[in-house]
C-alpha cells in the first residue's frame, strides 16, 4: 500500500507540473484584474512550438525559451484586446483558446509522430538523490520540476512582500486608486497578461517536452481549463496553486492506477472535470465571505475617462 | 471612437473564431497528389481505364503504428501501378466517417474506398449500401455486403508467440498490457498473447490497462507506467505509439529492466537493449492482391459478400492470398538477439512436443501455423475464461467469426474485457 501511494505520489508531480506552471501564470494575470480564458490556446502554442525548435536545433532550453515567447506574445493580443480595446474578457480570451488550438494542430502537422530526441533528463542531485525512498520519491525530476516549485515562494514573496506585489494587486483591487497615485494601469496589466502566457506556454512546453515527450494535436485536453479552474481554487495565492496542481495532477494518474482495482475507467476519465466543478463550487462559496474573494476589479476593463 | 473600436475588435475576434476553426478541423487535406486537374475521373468509372483507390485514415499518417502502416501500404500499390490513383483523408473521427465516404465517392469520384478503422464499420456498411457500384473494405470489422469485402491482417498468431517470450522472460510472474479499446480486436489479441504467457509459465498473470485513445503517448506512458509501480516487468501492448517500447528501455537503462514488444512497425530502434520481439505487417500486398483483382474483374460490386481477407501466418483464409504478418521488432528480426540464451534456457513440458526450449517451441508453433495440414492455433479448447469456466471444450477451435466477435478474456488476465 505504501509502495502504491508513493509510486502515485512520484508520478503525480511531473503530471501537476504542466498545471503549476499555467496557474502561477494566470494568478498573477488575474491579479492585476484581468481574466484570461485562451489559458489552453497558450498551453497548446507552446507545446507545438517548444516540441518543434526543441526537435530541430535538439536543444530542449531553447525549446521551453520558444515556449514562454510564444505564449507571451499570444497573451499580448488577449492583452491589446481586454485593455487597450476594453472588449469582453471572456469573448477574447475564448478566441484565444480556439485560436491556439487551431494554429497549433496545423503547424505541428509535421511533428505527430516523431519521438524527441532531446528529451529533458532527470537531474542528479549528489547526496538528495541516493536517499532511500526519499531521494525516489523527490529527487529523480527534470530541471523543470524544481524551477517550478521555487518560482512558488518566490513569486508569493513578490506578490505580498514587495513593491511590485503591492501596485499589481492594487491595480487588480482598485485601479482608480491605483492610477491616482501614479501607476500606470495599462502596463501593469499588459506585463501580467503577458507573463501569464509565459507561464502558460512553459507549461505546455514541459507536456511535450518532457511528459510525453511527443507532439499531438490537442494533447492539452483540457489542461489549459483546469489551470483557470485552480486560479480560483489558489485563491489567487501562488502557494496554494502548489496544492492544487500536484492534487490535480494525482487525480490523472490515478485513472490508470485505479483502473486494476476494477474502478470504472471512464468514472476515472471524468475525476479531474468533476473535481474543477466540485472546487468551483466550493470556492464560490468562500468567495462570498469577501474576506478571500477574487480581485474586486477583475474582468473590468478600467478607462480614465469612465472613472 | 470607441465604439467604432470595439466594432472593430469584435470584428477581428469572429475572424480569429473562423480561422481556429477552419484550422482545427482535421486534416481534410486528401493526398498532395491528389491529381484534381485529371478529367477521366468525372466521367463514368471504367475498369479499363485508371482506377482510384481512396483511403480512409483513424489516425494520422505520421503515427508510428496503425495510421503509418496503412500508409506505407497505399504508397506501395500508388507507385506499382500505372492505372492506379489513390487519394486519402487522414486523422477522420469515427463518428464523422460517413461525411467523408460520401465526399470520397460524389466528389472525388473514388471506385474503392478503404475504410481503416473498426469504428467505421458502420458507416462503411451503410455507404456500401447508398453507392451499390463502388466498391468499399473495410478493415478489422466482420459486416459485409455484395459490395463490401472485409480485410485484416490479424496478430493473434504473433500475440500469442509474443506471449511464449513473455511468460518465459517475466521473473515477477507479472506481464502487463496498455490497450487501447475495449474492441473484439483488442480483447482477442489480449486473449492470445495471454494464452502464450501461461503456456510458457502457468502461474503468471496478464494485467490490462485501458487508456481509451489510439494515438496518446502521454496515456500510454502513464499506463506503462502505472502497471510497472504494480510489479510488471514485461509489456506488451495495442496502441499506436512507440511510448511502452520507450518507457521499458528507460527502466531497462536506469537499472531495473522491463522488457517489451513492438506493435506495427519496426520499433528496434527505440529499445535496442529492452525490445524482444513484436508484430509486423505488410499491407501493400493485402491492398494489391485487391486493387489487381478489381482491376481484373475477378471482384465485382456482387460478389464480395464472401470476400474477407484474414491474414495470417498461413496467408489466411482467403486460399492464395498472400503473407501479410511478420514476427519480430524490425523485419528480418524475429527474436532480438540479446534474448536468444534467455529463451533457449527456458524449456517447458509440452502434451506432443515433450521438452522442448521456448526459443525452439516458436519456431515450431510457426511452422506449425503454416503449415495447411496442421494449422495450429491458439484458440484451441480446452480454454477457461477469467471466472475458470470452460469456456472452449478440449478440441474445439473458435472460428473467424467466434474470434472476430470475442469479447471476454481468458484466464490469467486481469481486467475487464468490457470496461
Amino acid at each position: 500500500m505504501l509502495e502504491f501511494i508513493l509510486a502515485a505520489v512520484r508520478a503525480a508531480i511531473p503530471a501537476g507540473t504542466p498545471l503549476l506552471y499555467g496557474t502561477l501564470g494566470e494568478v498573477y494575470a488575474e491579479r492585476s484584474g484581468v481574466l484570461n480564458l485562451g489559458v489552453e490556446g497558450m498551453m497548446i502554442m507552446g507545446a507545438v512550438s517548444g516540441f518543434a525548435v526543441a526537435q530541430t536545433t535538439g536543444s530542449a532550453g531553447l525549446g521551453i525559451l520558444a515556449a514562454a515567447i510564444v505564449g507571451g506574445l499570444l497573451a499580448l493580443i488577449h492583452a491589446f484586446a481586454s485593455i487597450t480595446l476594453r472588449v469582453n474578457q471572456v469573448v477574447s480570451g475564448l478566441a484565444l483558446t480556439m485560436l491556439g488550438l487551431g494554429i497549433s494542430g496545423m503547424i505541428g502537422k509535421k511533428f505527430v509522430g516523431q519521438p524527441l530526441a532531446a528529451r529533458l533528463q532527470p537531474i542528479h542531485i549528489p547526496g538528495l538523490s541516493d536517499l532511500p525512498i526519499l531521494g525516489e520519491l523527490l529527487f529523480k525530476f527534470d530541471i523543470m520540476v524544481y524551477l517550478g516549485i521555487l518560482l512558488v515562494p518566490a513569486l508569493w514573496f513578490v506578490l505580498y512582500k514587495t513593491r511590485i506585489g503591492v501596485t499589481l494587486r492594487s491595480v487588480g483591487e482598485n485601479p482608480s486608486a491605483a492610477d491616482a497615485l501614479g501607476v500606470n494601469v495599462a502596463f501593469v496589466r499588459y506585463a501580467a497578461v503577458a507573463f501569464g502566457g509565459m507561464m502558460a506556454g512553459i507549461g505546455g512546453a514541459y507536456l511535450s517536452i518532457s511528459y510525453a515527450p511527443a507532439w499531438i494535436e490537442g494533447m492539452t485536453a483540457g489542461a489549459g481549463w483546469i489551470v483557470v479552474a485552480l486560479t480560483i481554487f489558489a485563491i489567487w495565492d501562488p502557494r496554494r496553486a502548489l496544492l492544487g496542481a500536484y492534487l490535480f495532477g494525482g487525480v490523472r494518474v490515478l485513472q490508470f492506477r485505479l483502473q486494476p482495482l476494477g474502478v470504472s475507467p471512464n468514472l476515472l476519465n471524468m475525476l479531474p472535470f468533476i473535481l474543477t466543478i466540485l472546487v468551483l463550487w466550493l470556492s464560490s462559496g468562500q468567495a462570498a465571505k469577501r474576506r478571500i474573494g477574487a480581485p474586486a476589479a477583475l474582468m473590468t476593463a478600467y478607462s480614465r475617462e469612465e472613472r | 471612437m470607441r465604439k467604432n473600436f470595439a466594432r472593430l475588435a469584435m470584428f477581428a475576434m469572429a475572424f480569429m473564431l473562423v480561422l481556429s476553426a477552419c484550422g482545427g478541423a482535421p486534416t481534410t487535406a486528401p493526398a498532395a497528389e491528389e491529381p484534381a486537374a485529371e478529367a477521366p475521373a468525372a466521367e463514368q468509372p471504367s475498369q479499363e481505364e485508371t482506377l482510384k483507390a481512396c483511403f480512409i485514415y483513424v489516425g494520422p499518417i505520421g503515427d508510428i503504428g496503425w495510421t503509418n502502416a496503412h500508409d506505407v501500404g497505399r504508397r506501395y500499390v500508388d507507385d506499382k501501378y500505372d492505372w492506379l490513383e489513390t487519394a486519402y483523408a487522414e486523422s477522420v473521427p469515427e463518428a464523422d466517417s460517413e461525411r467523408f465516404i460520401d465526399r470520397f465517392v460524389v466528389e472525388e469520384k473514388c471506385h474503392v474506398v478503404f475504410t481503416t478503422s473498426f469504428g467505421f464499420m458502420d458507416a462503411t456498411l451503410a455507404a456500401a449500401q447508398k453507392y451499390p457500384d463502388n466498391y468499399f473494405f473495410h478493415v478489422s470489422g466482420y459486416k459485409r455486403a455484395p459490395n463490401m469485402g472485409t480485410v485484416m491482417a490479424d496478430f493473434y498468431q504473433l500475440y500469442y508467440l509474443n506471449g511464449l517470450m513473455a511468460g518465459a522472460l517475466t521473473k515477477s510472474g507479472k506481464v502487463g498490457y496498455v490497450a487501447a479499446h475495449p474492441i473484439p480486436e483488442l480483447v482477442r489479441h489480449i486473449d492470445a498473447f495471454a494464452l502464450g504467457v501461461r503456456e510458457a509459465n502457468p502461474e503468471a498473470t496478464v494485467e490490462v490497462n485501458w487508456i481509451f485513445a489510439w494515438y496518446d503517448p502521454a496515456k500510454a506512458r502513464e499506463a506503462a507506467e502505472a502497471l510497472i509501480a504494480n510489479g510488471v516487468d514485461v509489456l506488451a501492448f495495442t496502441e499506436d505509439t512507440a511510448t511502452v517500447v520507450q518507457v521499458a528501455e528507460e527502466y531497462t537503462a536506469k537499472g531495473q529492466p522491463v522488457y517489451s514488444f513492438g506493435h506495427y512497425s519496426p520499433m528496434a530502434q527505440f529499445g535496442p537493449n529492452s525490445l524482444v520481439s513484436g508484430q509486423l505487417v505488410d499491407w501493400g500486398i493485402l491492398y494489391e492482391d485487391i486493387l489487381t483483382k478489381i482491376h481484373l474483374g475477378v471482384y465485382t460490386t456482387k460478389n464480395l459478400e464472401t470476400v474477407d481477407y484474414w491474414g495470417l501466418l498461413s496467408g489466411g483464409m482467403n486460399l492464395g492470398a498472400p503473407v501479410s504478418v511478420h514476427l519480430g521488432g524490425d523485419f528480418d528480426t524475429p527474436i532480438n538477439p540479446a534474448f536468444e540464451s534467455q529463451l533457449k534456457a527456458v524449456k517447458i513440458n509440452d502434451p506432443i512436443l515433450g521438452e522442448i526450449s521456448i526459443y525452439d517451441l516458436i519456431f515450431k508453433r510457426i511452422e506449425q501455423m503454416k503449415d495447411p495440414a496442421v494449422l495450429f492455433d491458439p484458440f484451441t479448447g480446452p480454454i477457461n475464461d477469467q471466472s475458470g469456466a470452460l469456456k472452449i471444450q478440449p478440441g474445439q477451435r473458435l472460428t473467424v467469426f467466434e474470434l472476430n466477435t470475442i469479447d471476454w478474456f481468458v484466464e490469467g488476465v486481469i481486467g475487464k474485457a468490457k470496461p
